[in-house]
């Protein structure tokens, strides 16, 4: 029997805290329905209402015409409806194959595990993502080795392996690179003809347009609307996520679009009329992923990082941060700099924000306030002067527009871009020479990315060097002057001028270029620009 | 390059510098030793340590579950009195096993209500089972105010003299144990044990009982200790309502050095096995070393320390170089 869910009017409270006031959405089987909405709009607890990890204190839920309500996730399971979360539900000691299979596992006599059976159906659903995974990713690998894009295929096989009805994708190609995620897609259309249903949740337009059939748009809580794709544009998206009129000027609309180019011709300019001193120089670095790289980042200059997932971009912040061992010649503002510790970056003037910031950027139980001035309660004397810290807690929050209920609420109260934000205070509170920045806008919204693209701008024109890597192209195109790609641990590209445009990146990503990077790069540059005004309609 | 190497092999088997220890240790035994292989003193030897074997093998199954159990000398203690009050000199083999059966029940019961504490009311597990460790050991003096009781004349013989195909009982309980753990491995619940100890959110949200999964590796400490207490009280006839207490905390170091780690999702009962005879060489080698009395402790304690520092001790050793 073909599935239709219908969601109606569900709501959620956290003490007085509203998550979802009044979300709806249908999906019938062979649909593919986008949920979009800035963060801290309710799409997280929407889903995790659909697949009983919340219990909603109002609206319901129809299965099939019929009104049900989950104990939990397993009983939502049962009846066929699931999610790949972007929380990750896997157990890092235990290898690919158990975690896809716990709790269901294949087994003989009901009692005992049949492992040829597990290592077998795994190798089979691993076979979906052949040629867009490496070949490290076997059934008997443990979890806790594989990059973030291949924990999350696992993750989506994982919810695969129980042959849902109903698949919601929450942000599932945040960490995964092009090739992953055009092969999602293609899954995703197979799964269409199968007749499942699916659930989209990105922050990615495009995405969402290549995907969708029908989108439903969520504000502060509240279904604010369900478009067609095919009668819905960008723009009208966006205003309804941000809740301005599409009617007014088309640079108003597409916000989402044009903040970081316009944020990366400020970065530009300052970088071309001021040509910094060389803040950062590196010579032949050496890591366990990176093999022998040399790169300069001058002061004011906003230097990109590009490529694949994995390719040793953060083996470079992580050494050069000195939080990894690493051989070769690091110079910063003309002194040698071998770190062995983030103490010593951090007291040359190196500031670190990381990828994973719930791991590594944040404690989540503690004070925002805390969690800023954690690097820098060395300044403040003793006893501490909790005064002033707060003042510079205070100023840092305001300029970062944080929007928090007070400096004492813990980091977990924050939404995914606000708590990044945090991740990026804390370090601007040390006013650092060289920034180092490990893909900061992943999984935060539009109007957050916006600001941090702005901030990332005013930073590099009030002489900051800014080393940083992104997993999102449009990113490095709009908001760099000059982008390294790396593939294999190596710079197969330096992209400039001309030369940086979205194919010549996403060409050498996939390692195009490799081995002729040196004398062949400005012949690229002019092939590509040659085929570049060909290309343009 | 090498210390690369040797850092995965380390990783995949966590227990490779006690096996080193082991094999460096029986070397010295033997030597401060010369009659260490014959059947009568192997035998012994096993003797002194099954009961603590028994034991580490439970703890074992509680720590790769993410928990800790301070509880299960007393366990042992409590057991005792238990096989003790309740068996004569004279008494057979049937009621032998139905006291034993009692004191399993009795273990098993006390594990739930450790379970109990931990998981359902989510209580930090070395406290609580810190606290439990009084609760059942003064419910051991309560049974045996006094060292004393005794243990069936016969089984007692049998278990310390008998050697079937001259190898000593306890090796055929060795490869019972380690049967049985593969077995438990390839069960769903030692599927669940292991994503429970390792990321227990994770578990939950697979829907892994993780709540009756912990209960379970508590009742299962609790059924091991008083398995303990049986070979204990075979081996010496009698009972001390205060033996178990040194026990506890040698049941936790065997672990650590069968390289099962403290904070749960990883390990295994074969390391701890390694472990158990590697802290008894280490007890064999000092009371045959002339080591004056007053040494023995610190000494005893020196090679322990060493012996848990010395993975990273090497790994740090390589990353200098």
């Amino acid at each position: 029997m073909l599935m239709t869910l219908s969601a109606q009017h569900l709501a959620k409270h956290y003490g007085g805290v509203t998550a979802l006031a009044d979300g709806s959405l249908e999906v019938a089987a062979g649909e593919v329905v986008a949920l979009v909405g800035a963060n801290g709009s309710g799409k997280s607890t929407l889903s995790k209402i659909i697949t009983g990890v919340v219990a909603p204190d109002g609206g319901q839920l129809l299965l099939d015409g019929k009104s049900v309500s989950f104990a939990g996730p397993p009983a939502a399971r049962a009846r066929g409806v699931t999610a790949v979360y972007q929380e990750l539900s896997l157990v890092p000691d235990m290898s690919v194959a158990e975690n896809i299979w716990l709790t269901h596992e294949p087994r003989w006599l009901g009692l005992l595990v049949n492992r040829a059976a597990v290592q077998a159906q795994t190798a089979r659903l691993l076979a979906l993502f052949s040629g867009a995974i490496s070949a490290r990713l076997d059934p008997r690998a443990p979890v806790r080795d594989l990059p973030p894009d291949e924990k999350q295929i696992v993750e989506i096989l994982k919810a695969l392996s129980r042959r849902p009805r109903l698949i919601i994708l929450d942000e599932a190609t945040a960490s995964l690179d092009s090739r992953q995620v055009t092969r999602l897609f293609d899954l995703v259309a197979d799964w269409q003809v199968q007749g499942k249903a699916v659930i989209f949740v990105s922050h990615r337009m495009d995405e969402i347009f290549r995907l969708a059939d029908r989108i439903v748009v969520l504000r502060n809580g509240q279904t604010v609307g369900r478009l067609a794709r095919s009668e819905a544009r960008e723009r009208d998206v966006v205003a309804l996520m941000t809740g301005q009129a599409a009617a007014g000027a088309p640079g108003d609309a597409a916000v989402a679009q044009e903040t970081p180019a316009a944020a990366g011709e400020a970065a530009g300019a300052g970088s071309t009329l001021l040509p910094g001193a060389v803040r950062l120089q590196v010579d032949d670095l050496r890591t366990p992923n990176v093999h022998g790289l040399s790169l300069q980042v001058h002061d004011g200059e906003l230097l990109g990082l590009g490529g694949l997932r994995g390719q040793g971009q953060e083996d470079v912040l992580l050494a050069l941060f000195g939080a990894l061992p690493h051989s070769g010649r690091i110079r910063i503002g003309g002194k040698v700099a071998a770190f062995r510790h983030p103490q010593e970056a951090m007291a040359a003037g190196v500031a670190y924000v990381p990828g994973e910031r719930n791991a590594q950027g944040l404690l989540s139980i503690r004070s925002i306030l805390e969690n800023l001035q954690l690097p820098s309660w060395a300044g403040y004397g003793l006893p501490l002067r909790m005064s002033a810290a707060r003042a510079d807690g205070r100023r840092v929050a305001d300029e970062l527009a944080i929007v928090m209920a007070g400096l004492d609420e813990p980091v977990s109260s924050l939404s995914g871009g606000n708590a990044q934000k945090v991740v990026l205070g804390k370090w601007l509170l040390r006013s650092p020479r060289l920034l180092l920045l490990n893909d900061p806008t992943k999984g935060v919204d539009v109007g957050a990315k916006a600001e941090i693209y702005r901030l990332l701008a005013a930073l590099a024109a009030a002489g900051t060097a800014i080393l940083f890597y992104s997993s999102d192209d449009e990113e490095l195109l709009s908001l760099c002057r000059r982008v390294l790609v790396l593939h294999d641990g190596l710079l197969c590209a330096e992209l400039q001028g001309p030369s940086l445009t979205r194919s010549q990146l996403v060409a050498a990503g996939m390692g195009a270029v490799s081995g002729e990077t040196a004398n062949g790069e400005a012949a690229g540059g002019k092939a590509d620009t040659a085929a570049e005004p060909g290309s343009t309609p | 390059m090498s210390g690369h190497r040797w850092q995965r092999l380390l990783s995949r088997h966590p227990y490779l510098f006690t096996l080193l220890l082991f094999a460096v240790l029986l070397l010295a035994n033997r030597l401060l030793q010369p009659n260490l292989f014959e059947s009568r003193v192997l035998s012994g030897n096993f003797r002194t340590f099954l009961p603590l074997l028994l034991l580490a093998v439970g703890q074992t199954l509680v720590v790769i579950g993410g928990g800790i159990d301070l509880s299960v000398g007393a366990l042992v203690s409590l057991a005792t009195a238990i096989l003790v009050t309740n068996l004569l000199p004279e008494s057979g083999m049937g009621a032998f096993l139905a006291v034993v059966g009692l004191a399993a029940l009795a273990g098993m019961a006390a594990g739930a209500f450790n379970g109990f504490c931990v998981a359902v009311l989510r209580l930090q597990p070395i406290v609580t089972t810190y606290a439990t460790a009084f609760l059942f050991g003064g419910v051991a003096l309560w049974l045996l105010p006094r060292p004393g009781g005794a243990m069936p004349q016969e089984l007692a013989q049998f278990y310390r003299q008998q050697t079937p195909l001259g190898l000593p009982i306890g090796v055929y309980v060795i490869i019972a144990l380690l049967l049985l753990w593969l077995l438990l491995r390839s069960t769903r619940f030692g599927h669940y044990l292991f994503a429970v100890g390792g990321q227990p959110e994770a578990a939950y949200t697979t829907g892994v009982p993780v709540t009756w999964v912990r209960v379970a590796t508590y009742m299962l400490s609790g059924l091991m200790a008083a398995l303990a207490a049986a070979a204990l009280t075979l081996g010496t006839s009698s009972g001390d309502p205060r033996i178990g207490d040194a026990m506890t905390l040698d049941s936790i170091v065997a672990v650590v050095l069968g390289g099962t780690r403290l904070s749960g999702g990883q390990g295994g009962v074969a390391g701890t096995i390694l472990g158990v005879i590697v802290l008894s060489l280490i007890r064999n080698i000092i009371s045959f070393a002339n080591v004056p009395n007053w040494w023995q402790t610190l000494v005893d304690a020196l090679i322990i320390v060493l012996a848990l520092a010395g993975p990273a001790l090497v790994r740090l050793l390589w990353r200098r170089t």
